[in-house]
């Protein structure tokens, strides 16, 4: 019997699964067919009309197929350059936050948890506030220093943060890292206003940054992000079985033959390095990483195996439709709209829903 | 005690339903809505290609407003040392700064310029053009849509560096402008009228706007009052902000007699009550007038009382728009502010415009 089919079927008799619970391969292929509409609608609607059947035309053209233009370049230079990139941008950070979030759920057994719970936020946006301090503007793959240092700072962050609350002190291995995490990041958040308060005029774009956009998305940038995104969540993805024996304790995993430690400290890398590199690109969007696993969970249940690929597709999906919203409402920052849309929504399930888990 | 319910539709129903209605919406908005449309039909919205070839001659705006010609392909550098190649005499300009579209304006390239911000209001016409800069944020979409051939933007974090370097990328030169001074004022206009092909309207107004500075400055000197120590209000409502150090402003007071008291330091716009009071103002412009501040108000906040300026009641509203905006009317400001440092000067006349509209 293996580590997971014995994990599932204990974390079974400890939280229940849903009975009649949809099953999770129609569930994911009827989110994967939102997706694509969801995708269409995006690259179809913006501030300038592009005639629907145009965009189907540019971007089939775009895959290779023979049809001839009967469109302006303008228009095919919006939607394949300006928001294609952008779409699947969204959809990448949308996944990988989603992933993320449930990933340290999971490691850390609490349902507050999100991808920033360990310092990665404040890391990032102290690189990124240092890097609007200073002049400099070299530019590699369409990446500036916001991009390079708000990546660095959330991946020192969470380096640091493990070092220190490896040991958990007083606390149990957990407790102790959650608490070193919300230390270091107050500290990075006092360093991060001193640099706000010096920053005057350039104050705007560090605002930008905290709360997230898309606007800056392009091909350079996603061919960045993309590798780093999908990589992690799939590496994430293939440690499902040690998620959820994780979840049902330390002791319990180890006796289910997971080595606790080493493989904690895989999932804390992989997850950061998913967030680092969401980050990087759109900065902190919020709410997506803590809010996706959770409704995908109060569907099909706390097994991993399936709450990861399911966060993943809906988080894609809820960042493609806000970020959409933060266009037509003359780009906004997409984290505002997540948290208006994304709140009551979550209200509303968990008020409608009987079916309960714990973490 | 155990609640216990009746049975419900699975929550996963709700869910998707949810999910699916959300859709459903977003699909029928790509079916069917136009936002924004920018021209009278789908069709015609997208205007003229943005990176492709140039237009054939029938579908650009037959006559130009000046008939000198400059050679084109041109070769510029923009004020951040950019060098910027514009390929055809620009047709489409699209400015994203209240300043810049006022230079193009007034160099008699008004005609062309087809996307404006959300803050242009001068002259009045600028009203009927598209904007393409809503509350700071640039829609890059929508100046693409406009088959922009020439963008001039506004440097030093005016416009985000994002959407400028954004814009390039897609293949559309953008000049970006930004000037520390009053000369380089007068540079912007010669450097924004050159991209436009309006050179030697560039060259023509310069040499108007710098005569009547020269005759300004001859006023001033021949005043021969001592510069006042001048603080300039930008607003005072949470804390103070006046001008930061090296930026126009600051050489515009010290040109109209002025012995500007800045933030001291170049970034930052916001000065500490204590810094004010040592600095001790001679006399105070309330730049914040147009959104109510009076004098009386001034005068009764604790602490200000001890200043020279309120003490003389040397404290005049002026025309904040006129001197926040480095333009061709950045003469004005000058002479607006040379008044309101010295009502008594007197200064020549003001000629007539040399330049059509």
């Amino acid at each position: 019997m293996s580590i997971g089919a014995r994990s599932l079927a204990l974390a079974r008799a400890r939280v229940g699964r849903p009975a009649r619970a949809p099953s999770a391969g129609v569930l994911a292929l009827i989110g994967l067919g939102v997706l694509a509409c969801v995708i269409v609608a995006a690259v179809a609607v913006g501030s300038v009309a592009v005639a629907p059947g145009d965009t189907v035309g540019i971007l089939l053209r775009a895959i290779g197929l023979p049809i001839g233009r009967s469109w302006s370049p303008a228009a095919e230079t919006i939607v394949l350059e300006l928001r294609l990139p952008r779409v699947l941008t969204a959809i990448m950070v949308g996944g990988g936050l989603a992933v993320a979030g449930a990933a340290f759920q999971g490691l850390l057994r609490n349902p507050l948890a999100d991808p920033y719970v360990l310092g990665t936020a404040s890391g990032a946006a102290l690189g990124a506030a240092i890097a609007v301090l200073i002049p400099f503007r070299a530019v590699f793959l369409d990446l500036g220093l916001l991009h390079v240092l708000s990546f660095a700072g959330a991946l020192l962050s969470v380096a640091v943060v493990y070092r220190l609350g490896r040991g958990g002190g007083p606390f149990a291995p957990l407790t102790g890292l959650l608490l070193t995490g919300y230390a270091v990041g107050s500290l990075l958040a006092a360093g991060l206003a001193m640099t706000m308060f010096l920053a005057g005029s350039n104050l705007r774009q560090i605002f930008a940054f905290l709360l997230g956009g898309l606007e800056g998305a392009s091909w350079l940038r996603l061919a960045f992000a993309a590798p780093l995104i999908a990589g992690g969540s799939l590496a994430i993805v293939a440690r499902a079985r040690v998620l959820n024996g994780l979840l049902l304790g330390e002791e319990a995993a180890a006796h289910l033959g997971v080595d606790v430690r080493r493989e904690r400290a895989v999932l804390l890398a992989l997850a950061s390095l998913v967030t680092a590199a969401a980050v990087a690109v759109a900065g902190l969007v919020g709410f997506i990483g803590l809010v996706a696993p959770h409704l995908v969970r109060l569907v099909v249940g706390p097994d991993a195996r399936r709450v990861l690929p399911l966060a993943a597709i809906l988080g894609a999906i809820l960042l493609v439709l806000a970020d959409l919203g933060a266009r037509l409402l003359g780009e906004i920052p997409v984290g505002v709209v997540t948290a208006v849309v994304g709140a009551p929504f979550f209200l509303a399930l968990l008020r409608g829903t009987r079916s309960a888990y714990e973490l | 005690m155990i609640r216990t319910r009746a049975r419900r539709r699975p929550a996963g129903f709700f869910l998707i339903s949810i999910v699916v209605a959300v859709v459903l919406a977003g699909c029928g908005a790509g079916a069917t809505a136009q936002p924004a449309t920018v021209g009278p039909s789908p069709t015609t919205a997208i205007a003229a290609p943005a990176t492709g070839t140039p237009l054939p001659a029938s579908a650009a705006p037959s006559q130009s407003p000046s008939p000198q010609a400059a050679t084109y392909p041109l070769s510029l550098t923009d004020d951040e040392g950019t060098a910027v190649t514009i390929p055809t005499r620009p047709m489409r300009i699209v400015s994203l700064t209240p300043a810049t579209t006022e230079i193009l304006f007034a160099v008699g390239a008004g005609s062309r310029v087809k996307g404006v911000t959300d803050a242009d209001d001068y002259p009045p016409a600028v009203k009927q053009i598209t904007q393409v800069v809503k509350l700071g944020a640039v829609d890059v979409e929508k100046i693409v849509g406009l088959g922009a051939d020439l963008v001039i933007a506004g440097g030093n974090g005016f416009n985000s560096p994002d959407s400028i370097a954004k814009l390039r990328s897609l293949g559309i030169p953008v000049i970006v402008v930004y000037a520390a001074d009053v000369a380089g004022v007068f540079h912007d206009v010669e450097l924004v009228a050159e991209a436009a092909g309006q050179a030697a309207a560039g060259t023509a107004l310069v040499s108007s706007l710098q005569g009547q500075e020269d005759a300004i400055a001859a006023a001033v000197a021949a005043a021969g009052a001592r510069p006042p120590r001048v603080f300039y209000e930008l607003d005072a409502t949470k804390q103070i902000y006046t001008f930061a150090d090296g930026i126009v402003q600051d050489d515009l007071i010290r040109k109209a007699g002025g012995d500007p008291i800045t933030t001291g330091s170049a970034t930052v716009f916001s000065i500490p009550l204590e810094k004010l009071l040592v600095a001790d103002p001679e006399l105070i412009l309330l730049g914040d007038a147009a959104y109510g501040t009076t004098p009386a108000q001034v005068a009764a906040r604790p602490g200000w009382s001890v200043m020279t300026a309120v003490k003389t009641g040397a404290i005049r509203p002026v025309d904040d728009t006129l001197v926040s905006r480095p333009g061709p009317r950045i003469i004005e400001a000058l002479r607006a502010l040379a008044l309101a440092i010295d009502p008594a000067l007197t200064l020549p006349a003001v000629p007539a415009p040399s330049t059509a509209p």
